[in-house]
């Protein structure tokens, strides 16, 4: 994988996990049972985002590619959810709106992370 | 914590943009790398400083919702060790590491990943410190 890519994906998915974890450890703390699905979701996607943090620096590239393409099924489930059967959310998660609370990064980044994690290994490098 | 939002919000802003600015300015001109260092040791300055203001703030005893207070505070420090994080792939780390996988860079990718990455993370500073505003207008 790119080295400058590699990095560069490790900060965002860092700074999107602090991100998930604040709003996750205060919908949880302080009103979880108004909407324990879609916080417990936002709880999920922190985890998530740390996980792959963690696999981007370490070059576990399988978990990787697994964790993002989670991270993708998830945000589009979610945000495609959002507006088909809204009445599920009572308050949203980091992914509602395809994570538009956080200007798209959550559906951006899964994308790019997949396009540079598969194109290596397609391309067979080591 | 009408301070907040008059002086420590326009400040933090400046400084974001500041650090966005040397973050672009290091993507395009490899030798900018080193304002780009410079820029992130005032960062570093001025999020100690807002930390003192919002802590001093607080202990002035207005009714703010501490855990969403404490959260931000928090983001804003764990933001701080991004800055800067091209140094984990620069040749001297790998010699230090038995890591097989870890990613090396050259002097360009790293002036270009600092770069990258600052300019995240001034947008996160930006938006905490404009969140902390919301939570303060709205203790007020």
């Amino acid at each position: 994988m790119n080295p400058v890519a590699r990095v560069i994906l490790i900060a965002l998915y860092a700074i999107l996990g602090l991100a998930a974890t604040g709003r996750a450890t205060v919908q949880i703390l302080e009103k979880f049972s108004d909407a324990p699905v879609a916080y417990s979701l936002s709880a999920v996607a922190a985890l998530l985002y740390a996980a792959i943090a963690v696999a981007l620096w370490r070059g576990w590239r399988k978990v990787a590619i697994v964790g993002t393409g989670i991270e993708l099924i998830g945000v589009l489930s979610v945000g495609a959810l959002g507006y088909l059967e809204s009445s599920w959310w009572p308050d949203e998660t980091v992914w509602t709106g395809y994570g538009s609370a956080y200007g798209w990064v959550p559906v951006l980044l899964p994308v790019t992370a997949l396009f540079f994690l598969l194109r290596y290994r397609k391309a067979g490098v080591h | 914590m009408e301070y907040y939002a008059a002086t420590v919000y326009p400040v933090v802003l400046a400084a974001s943009a500041v650090l966005a600015l040397a973050g672009v300015a290091s993507l395009v001109v490899v030798r900018a790398h080193r304002v780009l260092t410079w820029v992130v040791t005032g960062i570093y300055v001025v999020v100690g400083a807002h930390l003192v203001a919002v802590v001093a703030g607080l202990l002035s005893g207005p009714d703010v919702d501490l855990v969403i207070t404490a959260g931000y505070l928090l983001a804003s420090l764990g933001l701080l060790p991004l800055l800067g994080i091209a140094r984990l792939g620069a040749p001297e780390a790998k010699r230090a590491d038995v890591d097989p996988d870890r990613p090396v860079l050259q002097p360009d990718q790293i002036a270009r990943v600092d770069g990258a990455v600052a300019v995240a993370v001034a947008i996160a500073l930006a938006v905490v410190s404009w969140r902390l505003t919301e939570v303060f207008g709205a203790a007020s």
